[in-house]
């Protein structure tokens, strides 16, 4: 198509849409190189105007995050939450899904619409409620409150998405399964998951994702035991003043493990973001 | 599944289809489980204390059942207004921007030339890093002395703006900063949706001469509309919740000029502690986030489009 929408073989032309194609990366990519460039310099450097664009990197605002901010207990919260809460999702949601999918069951249509419902909910209307509910349990600022409800926000992702890759899969090959004699948990364990495959990697690093970003609902429902990355990261920051090099290096931090990720499963991305509906 | 397995010999065919149901049930409940227990409870408590006067903090104010008495202030209060007004306006500029904005991307990446996918993956990346990380590093930016994008624009000659520090610039700052970081998210899906178009309906247009811009109107367009909505929709959802990079870079300031419905809700509930009139506010915005997405879903013909998906 794209013949047929811009007129090509000028040399002008081409170097025209290069010249676009770099600026629009270079606006994208600039606040993120210039976060890591943050994150590396000295307190000396990092306040020099104008601003340094060579300089000599140190590690010391990573290791102020670390001494000062408690980082690494944040990191091992974050982990262990994040990475609970998506295995507990996959696992619940490729279920229901498969349940979707295949079984005749009642109301269908309803129920997959209130899960994806749950993509709507601003986390405002529920957070308060979640407080008062904790605190009555004893479960406020423990990993299990931030596990159970990034779970939910993660269930319609995996509904919506594996029900399209499961429909996806011809039901013939379970029916020769079936006949071949295997049981309905044989048939899905062996048959159908296997060729799920691609799309529960691609439906995990999106939940994870989003739950590894989340802050609104990790600010109000920990205090000083269960702090997640983001939460100790907003609070390097205060009213008036701002510690830049801390700011950056937890920006960094944070933000390193989820590109990484992504980029690497970048194949069915869009599929995963767009909750099935395009195909990536 | 049962059309199918009818033509197997398993014995009664009814009691085939009630152990389909069942264990239908059976996948299906873990996920309502969580739904009820960390979904449903929690809304339904709120809609409680939303008929409430709760306020833990002075014990001395009635806390009993005030009736629809919240909902009646929420309607009176100037603040509320101006936040969801300021919400709207953020919205409609946030996804009307990063919209026009991904669909040229998409239209200039589709050319395919060599290095274009290197390109490609660089521009996704602001869509991944944490909308925290995002708030301070474009705060630090943002600074108006020693900020390095008022460097930049002294470098082109342009004078320093005053970024988040004044009304006006403040609202168009967080626009910058939402465009930023989720037209990424727009252009994956559009570039997905633009690649996957059927190449004849653009060669029949060449062959009747139409110019770029007419293909663009009369046939791109019209075809990425399923793609384009349903973008555009989940960015909607999330404009109108926006609340970490505002809440990093003004706090709603400088004199409430980007007081966004999530920031004044969050003020009410965990500054002032009114936590019956904040609940009242919470469902008021979950009322209007869903009057957005319906009024969106009837006039793009959303629905219809589902349903011809489904029935293919």
């Amino acid at each position: 198509m794209s013949s047929s929408t811009a007129p090509r073989g000028s040399i002008f032309s081409g170097i025209g849409y290069y010249l676009l194609a770099l600026i629009a990366t270079a606006f994208f990519a600039f606040p993120i190189v210039w976060m890591t460039l943050s994150s590396l310099k000295s307190d000396v450097d990092i306040s020099a105007y104008p601003p340094k664009w060579i300089f000599s990197p140190t590690l010391e605002s990573f290791r102020k995050l670390f001494t000062e901010l408690n980082a690494m207990d944040a990191l091992i919260n974050s982990a262990f939450i994040v990475c609970l809460a998506t295995l507990f999702a996959m696992i619940a949601g490729t279920l229901a899904a498969y349940g979707l999918a295949r079984f005749d069951v009642k109301n269908k249509n309803f129920i997959a619409f209130e899960v994806l419902s749950i993509r709507m909910l601003p986390p405002m209307v529920s957070v308060i409620p979640l407080f008062i509910i904790a605190k009555q349990l004893g479960i406020f600022d423990t990993p299990w409150l931030l596990i159970a409800v990034y779970t939910l926000n993660g269930l319609p992702f995996v509904v919506w998405v594996m029900r399209v890759f499961i429909q996806e899969i011809p039901q013939s090959i379970e029916e020769a399964a079936l006949i071949d004699g295997c049981s309905r948990f044989e048939c899905f364990w062996r048959v159908t998951l296997p060729l799920l495959l691609p799309g529960l990697a691609a439906t995990m690093v999106i939940i994870f994702m989003f739950a590894w970003n989340e802050f609104l609902l990790a600010s109000i429902l920990t205090s000083s035991e269960a702090r997640t990355l983001p939460v100790i990261a907003a609070s390097s920051i205060k009213a008036k003043a701002i510690s830049w090099g801390l700011g950056s290096a937890a920006g960094v931090l944070m933000s390193l493990p989820v590109v990484v990720l992504v980029l690497l499963m970048q194949k069915y991305l869009v599929r995963g973001l767009t909750l099935g509906a395009v195909k990536g | 599944m049962t059309a199918s397995l009818e033509s197997l010999p398993i014995a009664s065919d009814r009691a085939q289809r009630a152990g389909e149901r069942y264990t239908g049930m059976v996948l299906l409940a873990p996920t309502m489980i969580i739904m009820t227990v960390v979904g449903l409870f929690p809304l339904l408590h709120s809609l409680y204390m939303s008929i409430t006067g709760y306020r833990p903090a002075d014990p001395d104010k009635f806390q009993g059942f005030v009736g629809l008495g919240n909902y009646a202030d929420a309607l009176t209060d100037a603040q509320f207004l101006h936040s969801i007004l300021l919400t709207l306006l953020f919205t409609v500029l946030s996804v009307g921007l990063s919209l026009t904005l991904a669909i040229l991307l998409a239209l200039l990446f589709n050319l395919r030339l060599r290095g274009f996918t290197v390109l490609r993956t660089i521009i996704i990346v602001p869509m991944l890093i944490t909308p925290i990380a995002v708030g301070i590093t474009w705060r630090i930016m943002m600074m108006p002395d020693l900020g390095v994008l008022n460097y930049l624009l002294s470098l082109a000659g342009i004078p320093p703006q005053p970024w988040a520090g004044e009304k006006i610039s403040a609202m168009a700052s967080m626009v910058l900063v939402d465009v930023w970081q989720w037209t990424p998210f727009m252009f994956l899906i559009i570039f997905a949706g633009l690649s996957a178009l059927p190449k004849s309906p653009f060669e029949a247009a060449a062959i009747d001469g139409a110019s770029p811009v007419q293909t663009f109107f009369m046939v791109t367009l019209p075809m990425l509309k399923p793609v384009i909505v349903i973008a555009s929709l989940l960015r909607i959802v999330d404009a109108i919740r926006t609340y970490d990079t505002v809440y990093i870079i003004t706090r709603g300031g400088p004199d409430f000029a980007t007081d966004l419905l999530s920031i004044y809700l969050a003020r009410v509930n965990f500054r002032f502690f009114n936590l019956g009139y904040g609940a009242a506010l919470s469902w008021l915005t979950l009322l209007i986030i869903l009057a957005v997405v319906l009024i969106f879903v009837k006039y793009t013909g959303f629905m219809r489009m589902v349903n011809e998906k489904e029935a293919r």
